[in-house]
């Protein structure tokens, strides 16, 4: 049973003089347990669908969707105190570009205390409590791998490197011990051993904790060997969608495919005489979206029925949008 | 810590100079005997001449003329006026404060008034309220004072007759100068009814107050507003709503403190500004403020008057910008990187 349930999701940006769809019907769940990689290309809308999840999208924005449940809760039209309530206890999120989302004017230690949730804490006197917190917050740090506390904790963001303040942001998510992690490129610009070292982590939390992630990045290397299942978006779609064995082994849309030949160490699992060069051009922006498939301009088996927008397909729990998959005479 | 600290002050002191430096050559450039313009004083025969001329170094060369001239003012020795003869730091040391007292109380009413305003605009960005404040900030931020002043005594003391047209205090009451402040002067003075003399000087000061504090607050609200709605649409308060933090809770922990931060800077331009309204305003009510002072000493011609003002003004008026600014430096954290200018 999924956790976060999200079908159709649409997200439409006014612009002053045209309407512009960021997001097309998106379909999206992460299931009790799992780690879900969101996959796309920069630009392709990922943040957005991290930004609608937690709400935090500017009220002026329209957001419809046929279905967006938090177990089984409408996320959409529950109460603004409910809806705090889920972000404070069961979702955490860390967003891209730590730094921005860091308050510049407080020490990181403060932050990362103030994230944590008020029952975590006993004792009658406030400075009781506050050791409390103290104590918390350094265990956390630990926990994400900063292990000189002490310098880090009065610190402000500006003043330490990008890596640890992407650490601090991981613990802020952590320490509210949520069921649903959303991370949003988390290991963006990180040294490879910290990269390591906190997908490590995940991976531990998730398999002790049974912490479910949503794991958003375009680093397809860093994921494909974490990650249970796989949604690819394209340009505000989904393209394709289901457990990432099957993705991996046999794409059906040809977009997922050029992704996944883009990442050298996969071509070797593919059989030599169906490999696809990676896809020439870029992906539209927003105001210029191709109707219809919005891959087709770059699509190599584009025809003309692609004008029309593919519809969901599904095998299985292997959805697809395309009206000309591949490996299809496997099936 | 300390470097900011040593920076300002070389930065003050050279100011200060220049500043010095202009007012010693205003004494050559004012038309009339450099003699006269120095120290106030006219010498009745050449005896006296010749003592006065020994006295301000005029015989040496110019770089131990200004050195002189240093010293002097540094002593207390700032020269005479021409109409009043009274020694000039005497005069200055009255009317400045004058001055300071009205722009302080413009600048409370600001804060206490702009500030919770200007904030609570920001948080209802764009609703029908915060429209109405907005417009109403911006037509008392475009008016001008001297008009505003009028229309207040037109309105208040010739129509409503609730207030008195001009000066500072009724003259039934003597209160000795203390600090210059009528205020506070009052409560130090003996042998008069406290509450009475209050309540009279509050009436004086109503006005005055009121024409340039209004401009003042409009500006604070202004000011205000904009910067909590631009740090409302910073990434780190759409993280803490993501992290279930109430509406108060974000605001007091994250919204206020980064808010405030481009206030300062920008209420310190604003001193310049209310400075100045507060000496048009003088002139108006009769204040016994430097502006009011100023103005006499123009009409009258009392050019060591006008040099020695003009010094008083701006090095009150730097001492401010540099005060907030140091402040502003060491209260926020990420300023470093920026490296804002210093005035
Ligand atoms: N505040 C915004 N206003 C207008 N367009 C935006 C805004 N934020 C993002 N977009 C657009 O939405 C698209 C998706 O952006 P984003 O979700 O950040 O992509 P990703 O995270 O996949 O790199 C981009 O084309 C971007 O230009
Ligand atoms: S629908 Fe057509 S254009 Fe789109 S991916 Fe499939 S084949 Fe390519
Ligand atoms: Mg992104």
């Amino acid at each position: 049973m999924a956790m976060l349930d999200i079908k159709n999701l649409t997200l439409e940006i006014n612009t002053g003089d045209s309407v512009i769809k960021a997001l097309d019907k998106v379909s999206l769940s992460v299931n009790s347990g799992e780690i879900r990689a969101l996959v796309g290309e920069s630009g392709s809308g990922k943040s957005l669908i991290v930004s609608a999840i937690s709400g935090v999208l500017p009220p002026q924005w329209r957001i419809t969707a046929d279905r967006m449940s938090w177990n089984g809760d409408n996320l959409l039209s529950m109460s603004v105190s409910q809806r705090r309530e889920v972000m404070r206890r069961d979702i955490a999120v860390v967003f891209q570009n730590p730094l921005g989302a860091m308050d510049p004017s407080a020490p990181l230690g403060a932050q990362l205390e103030e994230s944590i949730p008020n029952e975590f804490i006993r004792g009658t006197w406030f400075w009781q409590r506050s050791q409390q917190r103290r104590k918390i917050a350094i265990s956390t740090m630990h926990k994400v791998g900063i292990k000189q506390h002490k310098r880090y904790i009065h610190a402000f963001p500006h003043q330490v490197s990008a890596d640890i303040v992407q650490k601090f942001m991981i613990a802020m998510a952590l320490v509210s011990q949520p069921k649903l992690l959303i991370a949003d490129d988390p290991t963006r610009g990180m040294e490879p051993t910290t990269k390591t070292q906190v997908l490590k982590l995940f991976t531990r939390l998730n398999q002790t904790r049974a912490l479910s992630i949503l794991f958003v990045s375009h680093d397809l290397l860093a994921i494909a060997s974490m990650s249970h299942s796989m949604t690819v978006l394209y340009a505000g779609q989904t393209v394709e969608s289901g457990r990432m064995k099957h993705l991996r082994k046999r794409p059906l849309h040809p977009y997922t495919k050029a992704l996944l030949d883009s990442a050298p160490s996969f071509r070797t699992n593919l059989p030599p005489k169906s490999s696809l060069p990676t896809l020439d051009g870029s992906i539209p922006t927003l105001q210029h979206m191709p109707i219809g498939c919005r891959l087709g301009p770059r699509c190599p088996r584009a025809q003309r029925a692609c004008v029309s927008t593919p519809a969901v397909r599904r095998i299985h729990d292997h959805t697809y949008s395309c009206h000309f998959p591949l490996h299809m005479e496997k099936l | 810590m300390i470097r900011i600290l040593v920076r300002y002050s070389v930065l003050f002191v050279l100011t200060l100079l220049v500043l010095t430096a202009l007012s010693f050559v205003l004494a050559y450039l004012f038309p009339g005997d450099v003699l006269v313009n120095l120290s106030g004083i006219t010498p009745e025969n050449e005896v006296q001449r010749d003592a006065l001329v020994r006295q301000y170094r005029l015989d040496q060369s110019y770089l131990i003329q200004f050195w002189h001239y240093l010293q002097q003012l540094m002593n207390g020795n700032w020269g005479y006026s021409f109409t009043s003869g009274l020694p000039l730091r005497e005069e200055v040391g009255l009317a400045l404060p004058a001055t300071i007292e009205i722009s302080t109380y413009a600048m409370l009413m600001a804060l206490f008034i702009g500030l919770p305003v200007g904030y609570y605009a920001g948080i209802r960005s764009y609703s029908l309220s915060d429209r109405t404040i907005n417009s109403v900030s911006l037509i008392s931020y475009s008016v001008p004072v001297f008009w505003l002043a009028l229309v207040l005594i037109l309105f208040f003391s010739l129509e409503l007759g609730v207030a008195p047209l001009s000066g500072r205090i009724s003259l039934m009451f003597d209160i000795p100068s203390v600090t210059g402040f009528i205020l506070i002067d009052i409560l130090l003075s003996e042998h008069i009814d406290h509450g009475l003399a209050l309540r009279d000087a509050l009436h004086h000061l109503l006005l005055p107050t009121l024409a340039i504090g209004t401009i003042t607050t409009a500006a604070m609200i202004r000011i205000t507003r904009r910067s909590v709605i631009d740090v409302l649409q910073k990434p780190y308060i759409a993280a803490a709503r993501a992290r279930g933090l109430s509406r108060p809770q974000i605001f007091v922990r994250h919204v206020m403190r980064n808010a405030s931060l481009p206030i300062l800077p920008l209420m310190a331009i604003q001193i310049t500004t209310l400075i100045t309204n507060a000496m048009i305003v003088e002139t108006l009510f009769s204040w016994p403020g430097i502006g009011n002072w100023l103005i006499q000493a123009i009409y009258q011609r009392d050019y060591p008057a006008l040099r020695i003002g003009m010094l008083a003004v701006s090095t009150l008026v730097i001492s401010l910008t540099i005060l907030v600014d140091m402040f502003n430096r060491m209260l926020d954290p990420g300023r470093e990187r920026f490296e804002r200018g210093a005035i």
